[in-house]
C-alpha cells in the first residue's frame, strides 16, 4: 500500500498541470455543492421555521360541506329531468365545543399551547385606500403563548391589545400598502352588518413572509366576534406541538377526537412544499451535473495518464507490481485528487458563505430578507466532502482497471 | 554446484496468432553463468527471453526457476517471483519519468516490502557502484543515455535477483557506453551474478560463457 501511495503521490505532484485542472474541477464541485445546498435549504428552513411559528402544527377548523349528489334532485320516467342547483349545506362555520377542545388538549404532553381563533376576510380602508384583508380574532394571552407572536411585532404592544379592545395589528407589508407608517393611526372597517368601526393601529406584524404580512390582522377575538355578530364564536383552532414532525400523527387523532377537520401544516403548506421538492430536485441535478463534468475531467486526467503510462505500467510489472498494485496506484491518484479537491472545495465554500452573509440586498418574494438566508450546517461541509472523494474514486476506477489489464510485453515488443 | 542449474526451458513453443515463433526449445541457464542468446531479429529470441522472466506465457512447454514448476496462470506467484527472483534490463531504460534516478531503483525494493529508508540507503549503495554518485536525486531526462541506462541497471540488481534478464541492453547505446555496460555485467558476473542476455551483435556474444544461438524459433546451436 506504502509503495502504491508513494508512486501516485509523485505522479500527481509531478504532473503539476494535469493535477491542478482536475482538482480544481473538483474544488469547484465541492464549493457550489456546499453553496447551493446552504442557499437552498436555508431558504426553505427559515421559510417553514417562520411560517410554521407563526400558523402552529395542526389547525382545527369546519369543513364547509357540499351535497353535489343534490345537482339531480328528479328525474322522471319519461326522459325529462328536473335539474336543481346545489348549494353548501347550512352550517354554522362554528367550533361549538371549542372551550372543552381546548382544555383537554392543552394538557396533552405533546403540546405547546392551543389558541381558538375567529377568522374573516374583510376590507379595511384607510383614507381613500381599500385593502383587503384577512382578520384574525385572537386572545392575547393564548396566542402569545402558543405561537410567541410578539417576537414579530415590530413595537411588542401585544399588552396594549388586552386593554383596549379596539386596537388591531396590521401585517407590515398591509400597512404600507394602505400608506400606514407609524402606530397610533385609525383604521376604518365595515363589519357586514354596514355597520362602520374605527380601530386604531397598534403595532405591525413583521414576520419575513411576504404572504402573511400582506394580509394578516390581528384584533381581540371578542371585539371581532362583536364586529361580524357573532358572540362567543370560533371556528379555527391553532395548535404548536412541541415537535413538528408529529403534527400528521396529531391531525388524525385530533380530527377522530373532534369530529372537526384537523389540517397537519405539511398539508396547509402542500403548495409550498411541493414547490420547494421542485427546488430541491432541480438544485440536486445542477450539483449531480457539477460533479460528473469534474468527475469526467478526473476521468480524463487518468485515462490520459494510464495510456501514456504504457511503459510506466509496463515496467513495473516486469519488475514484480501485481494488477492490484496498479489498480491501488491510479485510483489513489483519483483520491488523492478526491480528497485535496474536496478539503479546498470545502475551504472555498466555507469563504463564499462567509462573503454571502455580509451582502446585504432586499430581496422581495415568498420571504422578504435583508441579504441571502444561508444555512451553515456542518453536515453540507462533510457531504461535499464525502461527494468530492466518492466521484474521484468512482472516475479513477476504471482507467486503473484498464492500466491492470496492460500486457507488459506488448510494450516490450513493439519497442515502445 | 557449478553445474547447478538454476533457469530452465523445456520444449517451450509460442504461438503468435497463427504464427509459430518458438518452435519447441530447450534451454538450460546455470547458476552463476553469463549466458547470451543470439540470432536474427525475429528469430524469436526476444520472445523466449518474455517467457523465461515470466513475462509472457508459452503456448506449450514448462519453466523452471530456481527448482519450481512455473505455474502461468497463478498471477500473483509470477509477481512475486518477478520482484524476488528476476531483474530486467531492456533496450529502452524505461525509466518511470515522475521519479528521480534513486526513486526508480527504490520501486522493486519498496514493492517487496523494504522500508523506505533502508530501500533508500542500498539504492544509493548501488547507483554509486555504478558510477552514478550525485546523480540520485535527477530525472531520467536529466541523464545521458549511459547513465539512464546504468539506472536501469541498478534497478534491476536492487532486489538481488537470482537471474539478470537482459534484451538487447545496449541496442540504444554508442560503443563508450557498450563498453561500460558489459564491464558492468562481466562484474556482476565475477561476483556470482547470473545473467541471461539477449543480442543480435556476434562481437559481444564472444564475450560471455555461452553462446545459444537461435534461428526460426529453434536452438541451431550451443557453444
Amino acid at each position: 500500500m506504502k509503495h502504491n501511495f508513494f508512486i501516485s503521490w509523485k505522479f500527481f505532484l509531478e504532473r503539476k498541470r494535469q493535477s491542478f485542472v482536475a482538482t480544481l474541477g473538483v474544488i469547484i464541485g465541492t464549493a457550489a455543492f456546499i453553496v447551493m445546498s446552504s442557499m437552498v435549504n436555508g431558504f426553505q428552513k427559515f421559510f417553514l421555521k417562520e411560517a410554521l411559528n407563526i400558523n402552529g402544527h395542526v389547525k382545527i377548523m369546519v369543513e364547509p360541506t357540499t351535497d353535489k349528489t343534490e345537482i339531480l334532485r328528479k328525474y322522471y320516467e319519461k326522459g325529462v329531468f328536473k335539474v336543481l342547483g346545489y348549494k353548501p349545506k347550512e352550517e354554522k362555520d362554528n367550533i361549538r365545543n371549542y372551550r372543552e377542545i381546548v382544555r383537554r388538549y392543552e394538557k396533552d404532553k405533546n403540546v405547546v399551547g392551543v389558541a381558538p381563533h375567529l377568522v374573516s376576510n374583510g376590507v379595511i380602508i384607510y383614507g381613500v385606500k381599500e385593502k383587503a384583508a384577512t382578520l384574525v380574532g385572537i386572545f392575547p394571552d393564548k396566542e402569545e403563548r402558543t405561537l410567541s407572536l410578539s417576537e414579530y411585532l415590530v413595537h411588542k404592544r401585544l399588552e396594549e391589545m388586552k386593554r383596549d379592545r379596539s386596537s388591531v395589528i396590521l401585517g407590515i407589508k398591509l400597512a404600507h400598502e394602505l400608506g400606514i407608517y407609524e402606530v397610533g393611526k385609525k383604521i376604518t372597517f365595515v363589519a357586514p352588518s354596514g355597520e362602520v368601526y374605527r380601530l386604531k393601529v397598534i403595532d405591525f406584524l413583521n414576520t419575513g413572509i411576504t404572504e402573511i404580512d400582506k394580509s394578516r390582522v390581528y384584533l381581540h377575538i371578542k371585539k371581532l366576534q362583536d364586529i361580524l355578530d357573532r358572540a362567543g364564536e370560533v371556528n379555527e383552532i391553532v395548535i404548536k406541538l412541541k415537535d413538528y414532525n408529529l403534527s400528521e400523527y396529531y391531525a388524525e387523532k385530533l380530527s377522530a377526537e373532534t369530529g372537526y377537520k384537523a389540517e397537519s401544516w405539511q398539508e396547509s403548506f402542500k403548495n409550498f412544499l411541493s414547490i420547494f421538492k421542485i427546488q430541491k430536485i432541480i438544485t440536486s441535478s445542477v450539483i449531480f451535473a457539477i460533479l460528473t463534468v469534474s468527475g469526467f475531467g478526473i476521468f480524463n486526467i487518468i485515462m490520459m495518464t494510464v495510456l501514456e503510462k504504457k511503459r510506466d505500467i509496463a515496467i513495473l510489472k516486469a519488475m514484480g507490481y501485481e494488477p492490484f498494485d496498479l489498480i491501488l496506484i491510479f485510483t489513489l491518484q483519483g483520491l488523492i485528487i478526491g480528497v485535496l479537491g474536496g478539503i479546498a472545495g470545502n475551504v472555498a465554500g466555507f469563504f463564499i458563505l462567509e462573503w454571502l452573509e455580509t451582502i446585504k440586498i432586499e430581496v422581495e418574494g415568498i420571504i422578504r430578507a435583508q441579504g441571502f438566508i444561508l444555512d451553515r450546517s456542518v453536515s453540507y461541509h462533510l457531504y461535499g466532502f464525502i461527494f468530492a472523494v466518492l466521484t474521484s474514486f468512482l472516475a479513477s476506477f476504471y482507467p486503473a482497471y484498464r492500466a491492470s489489464k496492460f500486457h507488459p510485453v506488448e510494450v516490450f515488443r513493439s519497442g515502445g | 554446484m557449478e553445474d547447478e542449474v538454476i533457469l530452465k526451458g523445456e520444449n517451450i513453443k509460442k504461438k503468435i496468432g497463427d504464427y509459430e515463433i518458438l518452435k519447441g526449445v530447450n534451454i538450460e541457464v546455470k547458476k552463476g553463468e553469463f549466458l547470451s542468446i543470439v540470432g536474427a531479429s525475429g528469430s524469436g529470441k526476444s520472445s523466449l527471453l518474455y517467457i523465461l522472466g515470466l513475462l509472457d506465457k508459452p503456448t506449450e512447454g514448462k519453466v523452471f526457476l530456481d527448482g519450481e514448476e512455473i505455474d502461468f496462470n497463478n498471477e500473483k506467484r509470477l509477481s512475486f517471483l518477478r520482484n524476488n527472483k528476476l531483474g530486467f534490463i531492456f533496450q529502452f531504460h524505461y525509466l518511470i519519468p515522475e521519479l528521480s534516478a534513486l526513486e526508480n531503483v527504490m520501486t522493486p525494493m519498496l514493492k517487496k516490502g523494504i522500508r523506505f529508508e533502508e530501500a533508500r540507503e542500498r539504492a544509493l549503495e548501488v547507483l554509486k557502484r555504478l558510477g552514478l554518485g550525485g546523480k540520485e536525486n535527477r530525472k531520467p531526462y536529466q541523464l545521458s543515455g549511459g547513465e539512464q541506462q546504468r539506472v536501469a541497471i541498478a534497478r534491476a540488481i536492487a532486489n538481488e535477483p537470482a537471474v539478470i534478464l537482459a534484451d538487447e541492453p545496449t541496442g540504444n547505446l554508442d560503443s563508450l557506453n557498450t563498453r561500460r555496460v558489459m564491464e558492468i555485467f562481466k562484474e556482476l558476473n565475477h561476483e556470482g551474478k547470473t545473467i541471461v542476455m539477449v543480442t543480435h551483435e556476434k562481437e559481444l556474444a564472444e564475450e560471455t560463457d555461452r553462446i545459444v544461438e537461435i534461428k526460426d524459433g529453434r536452438v541451431i546451436k550451443v557453444s
